[in-house]
């Protein structure tokens, strides 16, 4: 039924639409409409600049700092042969398991006064602590470096994919003409792989521009600190409504730029035989330079952090927390918000099937509330009981941040069953139909036998980002419900590092599958 | 250039995993001249075109310039600094540059004022002034390759090759894109290689053809040399339709005229024409353009072919008279084809 108007069949993705639309709407309503008078100047001389002019330095530093770590690399790892280059191709995405509080914990308690680093320097140069500088990492570049070490894998799967699909004849011409590799990477390769680059960068600082966990822990003052610390601390009600619609317009500013980078790839190609590169051998000197190059990133963003928190997580072993309720909720909250972020995500993938409006109406609010940092959409949550004069406690208080997770993941959960569902050949539905299979009999028996490998990774990809999240479960969490990562974000502020060590480890065990995931199929589409 | 060398293969070898994709190859390519290398898929022409690029390294056997070595046993100048322009099938233009940024490329030892007349130089001389701001995928494909083609001979390179430059085009605009570009190729008085497996593309176009198999030249020489003095029914198939009899089926007629003692004789379908009289019995006509290929029983046993003109349509089963060009009757040391 390609020209479905208004009948049954479209109910439910409509009410699907508006259930993960409303939040974001919530919180984009409330900031249009707060705040009058003097308080609006308090707002915005005191709150608004600052926390914005914070952010989008943060933001910034952590840009350079992410394409200076995926970029140098992706394209050595695609032109290349060097030892352990087989493993790093994979092993560059693992940093994207670690939320970025992890990582801030982590690095803050090695680079500490009394963390390993500074003791040895200190032990080495026999100088005292007051002797010497050492970067800070409570800072704004502390910050950006944290996140830029968590999320340049989206950087480097783009500038592989780039780096890779480029015409090999291209690059051999532009040496027949005469241009040495290091010309070859500035003139050729990365000005035609930029757009793809841009696209995957913009993703990344939307992510970034979504943290809340590694700013508040590091003590800087970002707008996603800023929307919790006014509702909570302050008890600015509208400052944190206008914070959080400064911030989506940043993040959704970053998810537009990211859409139209991504569209113009292809047009900008003129080449139709693709090969993939005969990768040519460094000598001895260079491969060494560049697997020590690939080692330092991995040790740094990945291995370094990960060896700590084990290391002090079996160092107190002995008077861990009992993490059993805290495992109890995470997995609750985690399987009901994935259940039904999945059934989301299933009506929206099948109904983009049927009707054009219908498709364009929920890929919009999908990508609105992927954009939404997890603090605005919380707050979107809190305006909307307090509009309903709902108390937020017991199952009230679940539903709603059931409810948050569903709207700020579905997109999430749409994009592996809509690869999956594009790989279907176009006829298979009418061939079913054909046969008299139709509607949900033609779904369980064709369509869902054939996505399950994308409703597989969906459901996995669901589940750890629930699991992952930060903000909203921080404002919405009934009592009783901490979850992993609201209780090691609570001993990691408390500065009880020690004790937070082991819910960061679980929770990055648990992120681990998904990446494990994509880079096994990272790897299996290089290799054929 | 002032003074320009022949490019010359002596002895190349190349192995991959343990196949000789070319083996022991000698070829010169004469400065002022289109030479093409024809051969099939997988015969090795790829190969030895990159090996004169320098972006493969020979086992063994050296690449010269003149009487410059640019890869031998412990020398191997990197395609980098070789100097030999290259056009690709897919024209391999840089996408993020207009017409005028590809063509200028290479042209990096001029002053950036000359860099820019130079390739507008180019770009007139290949009938492109009114796409010099074009990007490449703005252009057709006859333009993409004139723009391949001005970017590869403006650095003034000491050769030029050719990778199957023309397969890549629409066939409607092929010939005249081939003229105008195999022109300025000529012009610029340098070794030329034309790599294709288009016969008449050899035939037509260049000065030279060398005919190559398995790695190996089987023949070189003039278009016509080659076409009507193969050394090989191998050599001969590669530039046009060959067919085989036993000598002891050639019709009675024929036998005085076609000399040579062995088994088997090898002919071109055009060396049978179509004349008044009987003796052979008409099976099939196909037109094939200007031209028929007519498939012919000689004494109810015998399939002969022939490819003429033809005034009227024969019908099947009518008798004709066949006279034979006895020059394109060859006859080989080979049993077969």
């Amino acid at each position: 039924m390609p020209h479905a108007t208004f009948s049954l069949r479209t109910l439910p993705p409509l009410l699907i639409v508006a259930l993960v639309g409303l939040p974001v709407l919530a919180a984009i309503f409330a900031g249009l409409t707060a705040g009058d008078g003097a308080t609006w100047d308090h707002i915005l001389q005191n709150r608004l600049v600052p926390y914005t002019l914070t952010t989008l330095l943060v933001l910034l530093l952590s840009a350079i700092i992410m394409l200076g770590l995926a970029v140098p690399s992706a394209w050595l790892i695609s032109q290349y042969d060097f030892p352990g280059r087989s493993i790093f191709s994979w092993a560059m995405i693992l940093p994207l398991a670690m939320p970025g509080y992890v990582m801030a914990y982590a690095w803050a308690d090695m680079m500490g006064v009394a963390g390993p680093i500074q003791s040895h320097i200190r032990d080495i140069t026999g100088l005292s602590a007051r002797d010497y500088w050492f970067p800070n990492l409570f800072s704004a570049p502390g910050l950006a470096f944290v996140l830029a070490s968590t999320l340049f894998p989206y950087v480097y799967i783009t500038a592989r994919a780039a780096f890779s699909m480029q015409s090999l004849s291209t690059l051999e011409a532009a040496r027949s003409l005469g241009a040495q590799p290091l010309e070859l990477f500035w003139r050729v390769a990365l000005p035609v792989a930029l757009p793809t680059i841009a696209g995957g960068l913009c993703l990344a600082l939307m992510e970034a521009a979504a943290d809340y966990g590694a700013a508040d822990f590091l003590g800087i003052q970002t707008l996603g600190v800023g929307i919790i610390r006014s509702w909570q601390s302050f008890g600015e009600p509208n400052t944190a409504a206008r914070l959080a619609l400064t911030l989506i317009l940043i993040a959704g500013c970053f998810l537009i730029a990211a859409r139209v980078f991504q569209g113009r790839r292809g047009t900008q190609e003129t080449s139709v035989r693709w090969r993939t590169p005969t990768r040519s051998k460094l000598p001895p000197v260079m491969a060494a330079a560049v697997t020590a190059l690939c080692s330092v990133i991995l040790i740094v963003c990945f291995l370094a952090p990960i060896a700590r928190l084990l290391w002090l997580a079996l160092e107190t072993s002995a008077n861990a927390p009992d993490l059993w309720p805290l495992v109890r909720s995470t997995l609750m909250l985690g399987a009901m918000g994935a259940a039904l972020a999945f059934v989301a995500a299933l009506v929206f993938s099948l109904s983009s099937k049927r009707s054009e409006t219908l498709r364009l109406a929920t890929r919009l609010i999908a990508a609105a509330g992927y954009a939404a940092p997890g603090a605005v959409l919380g707050l979107g949550a809190l305006f909307i009981l307090r509009e309903t004069g709902q108390a937020l406690s017991g199952w009230v208080a679940i539903g709603f941040l059931v409810w948050i997770y569903v709207s700020r993941f579905t997109s999430a959960g749409v994009e592996p069953i809509q690869a999956s569902l594009a790989r279907l050949p176009k006829n298979l539905d009418l061939a079913a139909q054909s046969l008299g299979s139709t509607g949900l009999r033609q779904f369980a028996r064709v369509d869902l036998p054939l996505i399950a490998p994308g409703a597989f990774a969906a459901a996995l990809i669901l589940f750890v980002e629930i699991l992952k999240e930060l903000p909203a479960t921080l404002m919405l969490r009934p009592f009783g419900w901490d979850t992993l990562a609201v209780r090691a974000h609570a001993y990691a502020t408390d500065e009880r590092l020690a004790q937070a060590t082991l819910p960061s480890l679980l929770i990055v065990l648990a992120g681990l599958a998904p990446v494990l995931l994509l880079s096994w199929r990272l790897g299996k589409s290089e290799r054929s | 250039m002032s003074t320009r060398q022949p490019l010359i293969a002596d002895q190349v070898t190349r192995s991959f995993a343990g196949r000789l994709a070319v083996n022991a190859i000698s070829l010169e390519l004469e400065p002022g001249k289109i030479t093409s290398l024809i051969g099939q898929s997988g015969s090795g022409k790829t190969t030895l075109l990159r090996l004169f690029a320098g972006m493969e390294r020979p086992d063994s056997g050296r690449i010269l310039s003149g009487e410059t070595v640019l890869s031998g046993a412990r020398t191997h100048i990197p395609i980098e600094t070789r100097n030999i322009g290259l056009v690709f099938q897919d024209f391999a233009l840089f996408p993020h540059l207009s017409v005028r940024e590809n063509v200028a490329f290479g042209l990096r030892h001029l002053q950036k004022s000359e860099r820019g007349s130079c390739a507008d130089m180019w770009i007139d001389k290949l009938g492109l002034a009114h796409r010099r701001d074009a990007f490449p995928h703005q252009l057709s494909g006859g333009e993409q390759q004139r723009t391949a083609i001005a970017r590869a001979l403006a650095p003034e390179p000491v050769a030029i090759l050719l990778d199957e430059p023309f397969s890549g085009l629409d066939p409607a605009m092929r010939d005249q894109v081939r003229e105008a570009a195999l022109a300025a190729v000529r012009e610029a008085g340098i070794p030329s290689l034309l790599v294709t497996h288009d016969a008449n593309e050899a035939l037509v176009h260049s000065d030279k053809i060398a005919i190559i198999d398995q790695g190996e030249v089987l023949q070189t020489g003039s278009p016509e040399t080659v076409y009507n003095h193969p050394v090989s029914a191998k050599a001969a198939s590669a530039l046009g339709p060959l067919h085989t009899l036993s000598r002891s089926d050639v019709p009675p007629d024929w036998q005085q005229m076609i000399n040579g003692a062995d088994e088997y004789v090898h002919y071109r379908p055009e060396a049978l024409q179509i004349t008044g009289g009987s003796g052979f019995r008409v099976v099939r006509q196909k037109l094939a353009g200007a031209v028929s290929e007519i498939e012919l029983d000689f004494g109810g046993s015998q399939t002969l072919f022939a490819m003429c003109q033809v005034g009227s349509s024969l019908q099947p089963g009518a008798e004709i008279g066949v006279s034979i060009n006895p020059a394109l009757f060859f006859d080989f040391a080979s049993k077969s084809v």
